[in-house]
């Protein structure tokens, strides 16, 4: 099993897998052993993977001179391969078994149930792993009404951010009377940092095609779209596939299943902008019109794409659809906390050991996820926070690992639950300048239509630039706050309304940090460059000349095997004279 | 565009503002009737060259709201009037509007443009002349008429249009948007809407080899800006920008979905992960030669 996910590709999965072919074929294994390419796995950051079926022995960091040996060894003398197996941060002895490795051992998979196990490209291995069960039992022996109450009964919810009741939202556009009506998935990821969705599409298509059937049957829907990031080629084209195949195989199209009931699915491309993802903008946007947002009620479920009632959902929830059928309601709300059941798939990025995907039980605590699952923080450093929710988000701060993750509690502390991204962040990252990047991406995103998100977002981002530039002043952080609020309240659509999030929530958990910026003109974590200076430490200082070679504005001078000096007229602050001492002799202050 | 109308709205005064408010309560479906003393919509922000405080272009927001309304089902334009008397309470009104004579029946004129041609007292009535569309290579026209008979059946069809041309040309060539204008009969304002709208679109050629930055979140914790500073360095352009000799634009992206990578670049298809700054330099020799 090769990941294929996009990734992994990146990192040259797909030529790691014509080399195993051959070599296999080479040693004359090819009736024994057969190479299967996979959607994402999730363990990102090691890349790229390997896991050899059915002993469940995991391979990572692979390089097309790795694979003659691991094959001879492992697959002709059965000697599974130490030296390319995962080694947990800050231990010696590998774990060979994929079901030992901690990333793994804390997920629970619903939505990625199907990750790194099946052939994204090949219908019947979904089919043979349960799959389009879930919808010929709903198509055969369910009414819409019984759908609705499963759904309802489950708890699911949105899983785009907003966490709205997905069965209620059902019942709202099913009882809306229209002549047609449409069901829309929302694959535009557009969270800078998150990538789930983009991951269901790659590992497992059938089951989003599956989950918006159902859906239909409930709504009594004949047409849907699903509106995909154009940034995301490798999924569309997976995508599309599983659409052809399941026309083939009469899963959509006319009378599926004989049970008088037609439905198709059409793809829709998005051309880069974040605002797209807010529902009315989106409609707007398969429209063809100018995607701003536009005042609801009406909502979507009354008057949705062409004026017809629709209804939209985030690709996860879809996902989450066809095993609740499956499985029932009960067993669904068995996960999770009181008000939010189930599991969510979240991004684990940043300055984290284990990078990828996750699926985990709501209700977990962060202290589980970035410690078990996510191996800690590298290079000793220590953890600060953690940004969820992209733009629309805040951070979490190291007081609150212990916080079980669910929507409520997230929005009670300044974040929320968003898409899913989680960019964990070390003593290295500053605060104000987190900040000031989630403005400026909001500003720039900002469709301009509400003067309050246009210009609002403008005037904190000016005044976050100050701020770190030293040029902050008393007063900033105040003005700051009730900017924030009026720009919160004062906006149309969920971008406005949430987009001073990031700046409030670091204020409040990180006052401090704004304060050293304004009072005492420093930047405590050494990011924002107008405050910082670099110096070497003559004591320390060898004169090894390795960060004169490396500077790239020739700053540094100094006799050989004598201290160096950095001269700051020419110094661009870069950091790679820090970076590359072996000797800790470049200071930063 | 809601079928059941819930009421309707009368608005006085066909400025900025009477204007986005008919479009707001007409697409929320309310019927709204847009009153106006002048001739025609538009007011004071028509005769801005900027707006405050940002100094954008005044007729580039307007324009497309001005052809909106004028467009939209539910919103009827009553031009060269005015309010004469308000009856009644709120919730049931009842308002006499005078309309000033214009000496044309609206309902009848095509817009044919014969009496200018007729008029005794010449340049009384005078038509906006139409731009000739202008001439493009055979290629170009087969290539946009294949395109335009592969998308005219789909709802929605102009995204579709757009992104088709953005991958053959690599940029919307502003001739060919004139043209798929006059073929889709969608209004070349409405057409611009959209193409400056989505980062996707460009509506100036680009380099030989597309470099993107990832400014993700993920990527910027991880030393993004300093990829940027390293490229602008390198190619001698900003971000956005391409250089004098076609062969690099320098773009930036929110997030490519590889957070595992972190900091990520692109060049065309090619993707590099973990990358540091020294290593720029050796990348794009690799592409210059």
């Amino acid at each position: 099993m090769v990941c294929a996910g996009t990734a992994c590709v990146s990192c040259g999965s797909l030529g790691i897998k014509k080399i195993l072919e051959d070599e296999i074929q080479k040693q004359g294994l090819e009736n024994e052993i057969l190479v299967v390419t996979t959607g994402c796995n999730g363990f990102c950051g090691q890349g790229p993977i390997m896991a050899v079926q059915p002993d469940g022995i995991f391979y990572q960091k692979l390089t097309p001179k790795d694979i003659p040996h691991l094959v001879e060894e492992h697959f002709l003398k059965g000697r599974p391969v130490k030296r390319l197996m995962y080694i947990p941060p800050g231990e010696e002895n590998p774990v060979p078994l994929i079901s030992e490795i901690g990333f793994f051992q804390k997920q629970r998979l619903i939505a990625l149930r199907n990750k790194g196990l099946i052939d994204p490209e090949k219908i019947d291995e979904y089919i043979a792993r349960d799959g389009y069960r879930a919808m010929a039992k709903a198509l055969t022996s369910m009414t819409p009404e019984e759908i609705i109450k499963e759904i309802k009964d489950s708890g699911l919810r949105g899983r785009g951010g907003a966490g709205f009741p997905t069965g209620r939202k059902w019942e709202f556009c099913r009882k809306t009377k229209g002549d047609a009506k449409y069901i829309v998935c929302n694959a535009d990821e557009g969270d800078p940092g998150a990538y789930m969705d983009r991951s269901i599409i790659e590992s497992d298509p059938h089951a989003v095609i599956e989950g918006m059937l159902i859906g239909a049957k409930a709504i009594g829907s004949n047409k849907g779209f699903v509106y995909i990031r154009s940034e995301y080629p490798l999924a569309i084209e997976r995508l599309g596939t599983a659409i052809e195949q399941a026309r083939e195989y009469g899963l959509l199209g006319k009378n599926i299943f004989d049970a008088g009931f037609d439905f198709d699915i059409e793809m829709k491309q998005g051309a880069g902008a974040f605002v797209c993802g807010e529902e009315t903008s989106l409609i707007h946007s398969i429209e063809g019109i100018t995607p701003e947002p536009s005042q609801r009620p009406p909502f979507p479920a009354q008057s949705g794409l062409w004026g017809k009632p629709t209804n939209i959902n985030n690709v996860e929830t879809w996902a989450n659809v066809p095993r609740i059928i499956l499985r029932g309601a009960d067993w669904f709300a068995s996960i999770g906390t009181e008000k939010s059941k189930g599991t969510k798939v979240f991004s684990l990025v940043g300055k984290i050991n284990n990078t990828g995907l996750v699926e985990v039980p709501m209700g977990i605590t962060l202290r589980e996820i970035i410690y078990d699952i996510g191996g800690g923080i590298p290079g000793g450093k220590k953890f600060k926070a953690v940004q969820i929710g992209g733009p629309s988000g805040g951070v979490v701060p190291n007081a609150l690992l212990d916080l079980p993750i669910d929507y409520e509690r997230l929005t009670e502390v300044g974040a929320m639950m968003g898409s899913g991204g989680m960019v964990v962040m070390d003593e290295d990252t500053c605060m104000v300048d987190i900040a000031k990047y989630f403005l400026a991406f909001t500003n720039d995103e900002s469709c301009g239509k509400c003067t309050s998100c246009r210009e609002g977002s403008l005037a904190m981002l000016e005044i976050l630039t100050r701020i770190s530039e030293g040029k902050g002043k008393e007063g900033d952080i105040e003005f700051l706050e009730e900017l924030g609020k009026a720009v919160k309240d004062a906006s149309q659509c969920g971008l406005g309304q949430t987009l001073p999030n990031p700046v409030l929530s670091t204020i409040k958990h990180f006052r401090d940090e704004y304060e050293a910026h304004i009072k005492d003109k420093k930047c405590p974590a050494h990011t924002c460059k107008e405050l910082i200076s670099y110096y070497i430490d003559s004591d320390k200082c060898i004169g090894c000349g390795l960060c004169s070679k490396k500077c790239l504005v020739n700053a540094i001078s100094g006799e050989k095997k004598k201290p160096h000096q950095i001269d700051k007229s020419k110094c661009i602050k870069c950091g790679v004279c820090y970076d590359s001492c072996k000797f800790e002799a470049v200071i930063v202050e | 565009m809601a079928e059941d109308k819930k009421g309707s709205v009368l608005i006085v005064g066909g400025g900025i503002a009477g204007i986005q408010s008919s479009l707001d309560l007409a697409n929320s479906g309310f019927k709204v009737y847009l009153v106006e003393k002048g001739p025609s919509i538009g007011g004071v922000m028509s005769q801005l060259d900027k707006t405050f405080p940002t100094n954008d272009c005044a007729m580039c927001i307007l324009a497309p709201k001005l052809v909106g309304t004028g467009r939209h089902p539910n919103i009827e334009l009553i031009t060269n009037a005015e309010i004469e008397e308000v009856m009644g309470e709120a919730g049931n009104f009842t308002v006499a509007v005078k309309k000033k004579p214009r000496y044309v029946d609206e309902d009848k004129c095509t817009g044919c443009g014969a009496c200018t041609e007729n008029c005794p007292v010449k340049k009384m009535i005078y038509p906006l002349e139409e731009e000739p569309l202008p001439i493009l290579k055979e290629k170009d026209i087969q290539k946009i008429r294949a395109i335009i008979k592969e998308h005219r059946e789909e709802m929605g069809k102009l995204m579709p249009v757009l992104q088709h041309i953005n991958k053959e040309y690599n940029y919307l060539p502003p001739d060919l948007l004139r043209h798929i204008s006059k073929e889709l009969d969608i209004p070349l304002v409405a057409i611009y809407q959209i193409a400056t709208f989505y980062n996707a679109f460009h509506l100036e050629p680009r380099g030989k080899h597309i470099v993107t930055v990832c400014v993700g979140t993920a990527c910027h914790v991880k030393g993004a800006p300093g990829l940027v500073e390293a490229l602008q360095q390198e190619l001698n352009i900003n971000v956005g920008e391409t250089t004098e000799d076609m062969s690099f634009t320098l773009e930036t992206a929110r997030c490519f979905g590889c957070c595992g990578l972190a900091p990520v670049i692109t060049v065309n298809e090619n993707v590099y992960g973990k990358l540091k700054r020294e290593e720029i330099p050796k990348i794009i020799k690799h592409y210059k030669d």
